[in-house]
């Protein structure tokens, strides 16, 4: 990785981060619009803690140099998710419906930044 | 292993049930839990991947035709030390190339860094070939450049010169599909190498291809054949007129079945082979053990001056050794009738092939070293070493065997298998079946698709380049200026090989001639 995709790839990270982290906070903490939204899930209150929960790892493992390929992966399919959520259920009723599309589209792009760090590829790529 | 599990049917159908079971997984997430999601994201994911695999990358064949089942492989080859150390066999138990061998020919062809560490894993007692090096290594700069051009000894227009000591051996159209052919062709042009065609009859896409081809005759001469398997001198004249071909050369017998034929059965006669090898639809086609003209040694010679004769170009001839006292006989042949060919390729019983009888690949022909060996030897004992070249095949696939055969007297080296390794073979063993997961020696458009030839072409090439630099350091180490004075004084031969009891057998078989 040359230094500006470097400087790229933190600057998406932190986006991700500083998106991701309130949402897992608010699900862990019982918020009452997160209550509503895994209420109309059908998935109160397990569903909204482990969403949380990697949420929260995600966040934690994006900060973390030698994870980041996996935070990124991992923020990636909790975003999958969400996507289908608003789609199939939730429908797009209000700004934040937008940020999982957003979010799933700077995952995609530090993985691709980062594609070499995956263990699997990166032996396929010498 | 062949046949038990046709990994293709496996693969297509996990293909298509990916997709599948992610648009299941969705709907179980509308209808039944959201939880189902879990699964559905998982198997969005895996569809993508997979469609990377079999679409957009090109450099892995076996990905691009099997797509994430062939992932597997990468997985169980990256534990695969584990479990050989632990469990199965080691590097160097595998044939007939080991692990060692097979993993150097793919990083040179990647052109990866080929450099290991600790220490050699092969045999240091008494059973191994090594090179001896010098106490005075030369520089680079003050060893002359590899040349060696065949036909210089009759002085022909039309001589042939190459510039490296490698030639990609006999493989046909036919034994190799269409894929294979023009990735191959198109890598030996790109490292300047010539290319055999094989005994498949007109080489229709190595002439497409282009580059230095050397047309092979085999017994049954398909492409330039009458319909008994005589020589037809006008289609053969026809085919030359084509610049592409450099050389002929008559194929005598080969190491994987030497003093076998072969039988083409009709089934496999399309109208496109039917074409390429001049030879009828819907009747068997025999190959015969040797050609017809060629009953004796003074026939022989007699058919390689026809073809020298009437083509004008060098014409070689390839042949496995069998008794060495025949092979002087044809030497004396040659003398008596002061005729030549131009080359003699020595291919060792270890070579080898598409499809042999068992009973032939295992047990017949003379090992190469010991064969090199004798035919140099006897060609300098009989006064006509400079008359001709020894070109070698058999296993050479990697620098070091390469070196011992030119010690031996080869004046270059040819392979086969090892282009194929560089191609993207993973040694299935399935060269006759048709379905060659690497897409190398099948038919099936399915398993070629996966060959990409722009990509393996430059792979033929970044291997011989890696093979021409150990070369060039080789010789460096051996104190050695010019490649044609390797001899064998550079060589350790313990007394437990093969090579070493023939060196004992020659000088006695000739002390009684
Ligand atoms: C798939 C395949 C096809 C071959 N076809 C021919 C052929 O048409 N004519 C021939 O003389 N040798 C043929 N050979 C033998 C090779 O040219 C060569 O002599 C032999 O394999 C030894 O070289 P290697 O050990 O480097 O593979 C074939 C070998 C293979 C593996």
């Amino acid at each position: 990785m040359t230094k500006s995709t470097h400087l790229l790839s933190w600057f998406l990270q932190l986006c991700i981060v500083a998106l991701l982290a309130p949402a897992a906070y608010f699900k862990l903490t019982d918020h009452p619009e997160s209550i509503e939204l895994f209420t109309d899930l059908d998935m109160e209150p397990t569903g909204r803690y482990v969403i949380g929960f990697l949420e929260a790892i995600a966040c934690l493992l994006l900060l973390i140099p030698q994870a980041i390929i996996h935070g990124a992966l991992l923020s990636l399919c909790v975003m999958m998710g969400a996507i289908i959520a608003h789609f199939t259920k939730l429908g797009f009723s209000e700004m934040f419906s937008f940020a999982p599309i957003l979010l799933v589209i700077l995952a995609a792009v530090i993985i691709f930044l980062r594609r070499s760090q995956i263990k699997s590829i990166a032996r396929m790529l010498d | 292993m062949a046949g038990s599990v046709d990994l293709h049917k496996v693969s297509k159908f996990a293909n298509m049930a990916i997709p599948s079971l992610a648009v299941l997984f969705f709907v179980g997430g509308v209808y039944v839990s959201f939880y189902f999601h879990f699964l559905t994201v998982a198997f969005i994911l895996l569809t993508v991947v997979n469609l990377f695999y079999l679409h957009i990358q090109r450099k892995h064949t076996i990905l691009r035709n099997f797509g994430i089942l062939g992932q597997a492989r990468y997985f169980i080859e990256s534990i695969g030390p584990e479990m050989r150390q632990y469990l199965f066999a080691n590097d160097t138990e595998e044939r007939p190339f080991n692990r060692i061998e097979r993993s150097e020919i793919y990083r040179k062809a990647k052109g990866v860094d080929s450099a290991s560490s600790f220490g050699s894993q092969l045999d240091f007692d008494n059973s191994e070939i090594k090179i001896r090096h010098s106490m005075y290594p030369v520089n680079m700069d003050q060893i002359t450049p590899f040349s060696l051009t065949f036909g210089e000894e009759r002085g022909l227009k039309k001589a042939f010169t190459i510039t490296k000591p490698y030639m990609i051996s006999a493989m046909s159209y036919g034994a190799l599909g269409e894929n294979a052919v023009r990735a191959l062709t198109r890598g030996a042009k790109l490292a300047g190498i010539p290319m055999n065609t094989g005994e498949g009859g007109t080489p229709k896409y190595h002439m497409e291809e282009g580059g230095d081809l050397i047309f092979q005759m085999g017994t049954a001469k398909f492409g330039v054949r009458n319909d008994d398997g005589s020589l037809n001198d006008q289609l053969l004249l026809d085919l030359i007129a084509n610049d592409s071909i450099k050389m002929i050369e008559i194929k005598l017998s080969q190491g994987a079945k030497p003093g076998k034929g072969g039988l083409l059965p009709k089934e496999k006669i399309t109208k496109e082979i039917s074409e390429l090898r001049s030879v009828p639809m819907g009747v068997d086609v025999v190959s015969p053990a040797h050609h017809i003209e060629c009953t004796d040694g003074e026939s022989t010679i007699k058919f390689i001056k026809r073809v020298q004769d009437l083509t004008q170009i060098p014409c070689g001839i390839k042949l496995c050794v069998g008794k060495t006292t025949e092979f002087r006989e044809i030497i004396r042949e040659m003398k008596a009738q002061d005729i030549f060919p131009d080359y003699i390729a020595i291919d060792g019983a270890e070579g080898g092939t598409g499809a042999a009888p068992k009973a032939f690949m295992d047990g017949y022909g003379m090992p190469l070293m010991a064969a090199i060996y004798s035919a140099n030897k006897i060609l300098t004992d009989e006064g006509v070493r400079n008359r001709t070249k020894i070109l070698a095949s058999g296993k050479l696939i990697n620098s070091n065997k390469q070196f011992i055969a030119l010690a031996l007297g080869a004046d270059a080296v040819c392979s086969a298998r090892g282009f194929m390794l560089a191609l993207g073979c993973i040694q299935s063993m399935l060269c006759g079946n048709n379905t060659c997961p690497a897409g190398i020696t099948t038919h099936d458009p399915e398993l070629q698709r996966g060959l990409d030839v722009e990509e393996k072409s430059t792979r033929i090439a970044n291997y011989v380049n890696g093979l021409e630099h150990d070369f060039y350091e080789m010789l460096a180490a051996s104190g050695i200026r010019e490649a044609k004075d390797i001899n064998i004084d550079h060589l350790y031969i313990p007394s437990d090989t093969a090579l070493s009891d023939q060196i004992q057998f020659i000088v006695k078989e000739t002390s009684e001639y």
